[in-house]
């Protein structure tokens, strides 16, 4: 590990938020306090999957003592999205997900909203629904959004009017017909994955305040305020200062709190009762039914190598099940098309990478962004692929990976990285050549590998910027627009100013909460981007402001800029060994000799960063020069056992090494690295489960299991590589989500190995598992 | 279709004597909800499956939280005796050890704060992780109504989910064990999909012990949970146990009359077909188990 000059780069400082998270100080939506001028409100759900909406009746709810506004999207024609602008806040003429928002009552308190969400009569016409992304695309499937013609939509993004395909990205590199003859063996697969929930601690929870003035301020759990306010704004027509978005910390989001959820219908709510906040906060229950979700998958995969184990073709296609809409879930598939090899050098490609309307929950970002979907075929036919032409499943990933400046499936130049060292040491790590026995006669075990890559997946331009600002003592606070999740980015930030300033880092305050009125702007907290873009933003201030004070110095010494740096808060003077203490000067700036007059002022320092290098790709071919900025690799190696008793599976342990260009603090990659792997492990054992009806069967912690502390495994090892990228701060990039995206195959290859069966869909259960492990004892 | 935010508003009154609650069972019975450690009554409030407008707090009646051994009589737990008191009493954790094992297996520890032996059989919920126990200790419940006191076997109390034997005004104020068989030895083996704080996919409780007066010279008790509409014995696997020479294939011969007895439902946690699977594996392992400990004493 390298440590820059003054120490903080690679140093894992305590985060800026411990002590207030840990004693409970820390202030999160539902804390803010509003006094008795504040109203409750509760949303009218969909009871269909799919149907007309013939009639709505407000008037009884409205009678009801202590309701002070009805709202539905009667008058709301506009529609909101990121991509492809598909969603109405309330649904008004049809509904397409159960659960999808219908009306919203606003009351003095949420027992009166929930009696008066009662009231609510609202007439259906019910119609066929579907679920599955491969039916959807058939032409007699139900069509879910006749309009998809006439919304708005990204240049870069291609649906296909008449179908419920609302993107379709291709791939066609090389020649995969005839490079089929050429191979030594092939591996052919269909796998499929269910939606899964984001399962954030704090649900969703946003008030809104409409005033006299046509000011308008939305306090919401968001992972990304400028975003929400652009959308908002964008929909309902309020001019961009009219629209005043404050996030305090999130208590969680892995996706699920990026762009706009429910917090549209609390402004719309808002606006019907002028001049007093209103609160709308969802259940456990509403925040599995009523957000968004991750999508599901269906992947059909083909693959073949000549008789070194070369890779010589593939050919795939992706459905992705996107959901009711798929204003976000349309940028997913295609992230999965433009990545759609995963990590290998494969010279031929025909892809297909589809997102399909279904009457589920909206899909949109998780953790991953598509990748976890994908790899999960991905790396178990390369397992498959490998036993196919007599190869170790490390050994072939080592000679088939992708390598820096190979020309990958886009047809551009791959960034910076080493995964055949991640590969390595997590192969040394889990000792992946030597065979376990099991901890009892009853279990068996094994051992499996999975490596992947993820690039940042978002518009070729979204922007970081970023303020530093001295206070008189020479502290510094530092401002941001990207959003503190958990995941460390204020740490980060600081760390970077501390360092670029020269001042020590317990000197820095990152400013929080976030909000649209003061602070600089962030694209959003998304795309493991922060460390990367925000953090070159934050060098950018840093740095300007530097130079400001190395400035007024300099003038002041009659020495150059050149001459100066800034340690520990001290200008010092390599020249003339002179120094200057920072405090007051970073303020009142300095007097010349005698006092005749003063030096400096107020120092501010801007920055701010876009990536300027991204190009669009050919809509036939998929190819060009730079699809995205950078990728971040990695591998994952898994130990495991199963109970042939139960079908029960114990994950004993997890090793993970990615590259992460450069650590700026190891112990938060570390913690991403350790929550990564267990929440890799929930997405492989545990789904949404829907009936017949569309409807959520399993809406609570009491049916939706996710790893609790005993399940954790007593191993999770973690390592990172430092290839660093020529566009990052000190060349790191984000590691965010790549911690979590091949875990589900890692495991699936060591229960392949531990069992000898293929499990091509999730989730994983023991019952699933012990009656295929019967079935395969009867048939021998 | 969804559970409001919050729980209702409700009246809270605590009782102070037994009387107290036969009263106000009396007069407005319908509008009382029996409140001990509230874990599985706050949530159906909350869902509104259970509506209650007062409370009745009967945890603080006198032997409620009492938890008394004699060596002659047995055991005598309070029924709002928490899940953590019952698992950590050195009484229960020597005597009744299956008791003990099963109340760790509820929830989590907070939740076990709060959670008491009596509710956990007055929810009468097919996977009552007490349950299993309760029947092969061979449990009474004591019952108390404005009419008097009245003793039922713990096999009698649940009727199907959430159905007890319990009249209007009465309420259940504790359980009675009397003395385990001296060499018994047993356990409680619970599968559930996370390792801790699951409900049961299948909860099997074993216990066995000598009786030179069977053919087999060993007797066992089988309790199974969430594999029916109440918990129950399996008589004729215990049968089987007693009138044969206990090898590998009678426990699995008993194991399967377990499975044939049992009557799962499709469900969300499990498929119909793995849990009566599971009632076999798990109900053979659990007798093996003991067996072997009984070999060895």
């Amino acid at each position: 590990m390298k440590i820059s000059e003054s120490g903080l780069i690679g140093k894992s400082v305590p985060r800026t938020d411990v002590i207030d998270k840990v004693t409970g100080c820390a202030v999160f939506v539902d804390d803010i306090q509003f006094g008795p001028s504040l109203l409750h409100s509760r949303l009218v759900r969909s009871p269909y999957p799919h149907a007309l909406i013939k009639r709505i009746s407000t008037k009884k709810a409205e009678e009801l003592p202590g309701v002070r506004a009805v709202v539905t999207g009667k008058d709301l024609t506009a529609r909101l999205g990121l991509y492809l602008i598909d969603r109405p806040i309330f649904a008004s003429d049809r509904v397409r997900y159960y659960g999808e928002p219908v009306a919203g009552v606003v009351a003095n308190t949420e027992d009166i909203a929930v009696e008066a969400a009662k009231l609510v009569k609202i007439d259906y016409e019910v119609l066929p629904a579907i679920y599955d992304p491969v039916e959807s695309t058939q032409p007699d499937a139900p069509l879910l959004h006749p309009d998809l013609g006439s919304y708005t939509v990204a240049n870069f993004i291609f649906p296909e009017p008449g179908t419920n395909i609302s993107e379709h990205f291709k791939i066609r590199k090389g020649d995969v017909e005839s490079s089929w003859s050429n191979c030594a063996a092939l591996a052919e697969g269909r796998f499929s994955l269910p939606p899964i929930e984001h399962v954030p601690l704090e649900t969703h929870t946003s008030i809104a305040l409409s005033e006299k003035s046509g000011q308008m301020t939305l306090w919401a759990s968001s992972q990304s305020p400028f975003a929400m306010r652009d959308m908002i704004a964008q929909c309902l027509g309020i001019p961009h200062n009219k629209l005043r978005v404050i996030a305090p910390l999130v208590g969680g989001g892995f996706g699920g709190k990026a762009g706009v959820t429910m917090e549209a219908c609390a402004v719309v709510m808002a606006q019907a009762v002028e001049g007093r906040p209103v609160k709308l906060r969802l259940t456990r229950e509403e925040e599995f039914v009523g957000t968004s979700v991750r999508q599901s998958l269906v992947s059909e995969i083909k693959v073949g190598c000549d008789k070194d184990g070369n890779l010589l073709a593939m050919e795939l296609t992706y459905y992705f099940g996107g959901g009711a809409y798929n204003d976000y879930g349309v940028n997913i598939a295609r992230a999965a098309g433009y990545s759609c090899t995963g990590p290998y050098d494969v010279p031929n490609v025909k892809a297909d990478s589809l997102c399909v309307y279904t009457n589920h929950p909206v899909g949109s970002a998780m953790r991953g962004f598509g990748m976890p979907e994908i790899h999960w075929g991905l790396e178990q036919i390369m397992d498959q692929l490998a036993e196919n032409i007599g190869m170790d499943p490390a050994e072939f990933r080592l000679k088939n990976c992708v390598r820096t400046d190979d020309e990958i499936v886009t047809g551009m130049k791959m960034t910076p990285i080493d995964l055949e060292a991640c590969i390595d040491k997590v192969s040394k790590a889990i000792d992946w050549e030597k065979k376990e026995q099991p901890t009892a006669p009853n279990k068996k075990r094994g051992k499996g590998i999975a490596i992947m890559w993820k690039a940042p997946a978002m518009p070729p331009n979204p922007g970081s910027a970023a303020v530093v600002r001295f206070n008189e003592d020479a502290t510094v606070n530092v401002e941001v627009g990207g959003q503190e999740l958990g995941q460390g980015s204020f740490t980060i930030a600081a760390q970077i100013a501390a360092e670029t300033l020269g001042v020590p880092y317990n000197s820095v305050t990152v400013s929080s909460p976030l909000d649209t009125k003061y602070s600089p702007y962030e694209w959003q907290t998304v795309a493991s981007r922060l460390t990367w873009s925000m953090g070159n933003a934050v060098k950018a201030a840093a740095e300007d402001a530097r130079t400001q004070i190395l400035e007024t110095v300099a003038d002041h010494w009659g020495e150059e800029v050149d001459d100066l740096t800034i340690k520990d808060g001290l200008v010092i003077s390599f020249k003339s060994e002179r120094e200057q203490p920072l405090d007051k000067m970073v303020i009142y700036g300095l007097p010349n000799e005698d006092f005749e007059g003063w030096k400096g002022g107020p120092v501010i320092g801007r920055g701010h960063f876009m990536p300027t290098y991204v190009t669009n790709l050919d809509p036939e071919t998929g190819q060009g020069t730079r699809a995205v900025v950078h990728y971040t690799v990695g591998a994952q190696a898994v130990d495991l056992e199963v109970d042939l008793e139960t079908g029960q599976l114990e994950v004993l342990n997890i090793a993970s090494a990615y590259d992460v260009g450069r650590a700026i603090n190891p112990d938060l990659i570390m913690t991403q690295i350790e929550g990564g792997a267990v929440h890799g492990m929930s997405s492989a054992f545990e789904a949404l489960k829907f009936n017949e009806s569309g409807e959520v069967l399993n809406p609570s912690f009491v049916d939706y299991r996710i790893a609790n502390i005993a399940d954790i495994p007593r191993k999770i090892h973690g390592d990172y590589v430092e290839t660093p990228i020529g566009d990052g701060p000190w060349g790191a990039r984000g590691v965010g989500e790549h911690v979590m995206v091949q875990t589900a195959p890692a495991i699936a290859n060591a229960l392949y190995d531990a069992v000898g069966i293929r499990f091509s869909d999730l989730p994983l259960s023991a019952d699933k598992i012990y009656l295929a492990l019967e079935r395969k004892n009867e048939t021998g | 279709m969804l559970a409001r935010p919050g729980l209702p508003d409700f009246e809270y009154i605590r009782a102070e004597t037994p009387q107290d609650v036969f009263r106000l069972l009396g007069e407005k019975g319908d509008k009382i909800k029996l409140l001990m450690g509230g874990t599985d009554l706050f949530i159906q409030m909350r869902d509104r499956s259970e509506g209650a407008e007062i409370l009745l707090d009967v945890k603080y009646l006198p032997g409620m939280q009492e938890i008394n051994f004699n060596k002659k009589k047995g055991l005598t737990v309070g029924a709002a005796v928490t899940l953590n008191q019952l698992s950590i009493h050195p009484d229960v954790k020597t005597h009744y050890g299956i008791l003990s094992q099963s109340a760790d297996t509820v929830g989590n520890y907070q939740l076990r704060n709060r959670a008491t032996l009596g509710g956990n059989l007055c929810n009468a919920s097919p996977s009552a992780d007490l349950a299993p126990a309760a029947l092969v200790y061979e449990g009474t419940v004591c019952l108390t109504g404005p009419d008097g006191n009245r003793e039922l076997g713990v096999d009698e109390f649940m009727i199907g989910p959430g159905k007890t034997a319990l009249k209007a005004g009465e309420f259940l104020t504790g359980l009675h064990f009397s003395i385990p068989p001296p060499d018994a030895v047993g356990q409680y083996l619970k599968l559930g999909r996370s390792k801790k704080g699951d409900l049961a996919i299948v909860g099997v409780a074993v216990l066995g012990y000598s009786d030179s007066e069977v053919p087999s010279g060993f007797r066992f008790r089988i309790g199974l949970n969430s594999t029916a509409p109440t918990p129950y014995r399996v008589p004729q696997a215990e049968e089987l146990l007693a009138q044969n020479q206990i090898t590998e294939e009678i426990l699995n011969q008993a194991a399967d009359e377990a499975m044939k007895v049992s009557a799962p439902i499709e469900d969300v946690r499990a498929t119909a077909l793995y849990q009566k699977k599971m009632v076999r594996n798990l109900t053979f392992k659990s007798l093996k188990e003991v067996w072997d400990l009984l070999k060895k004493s």
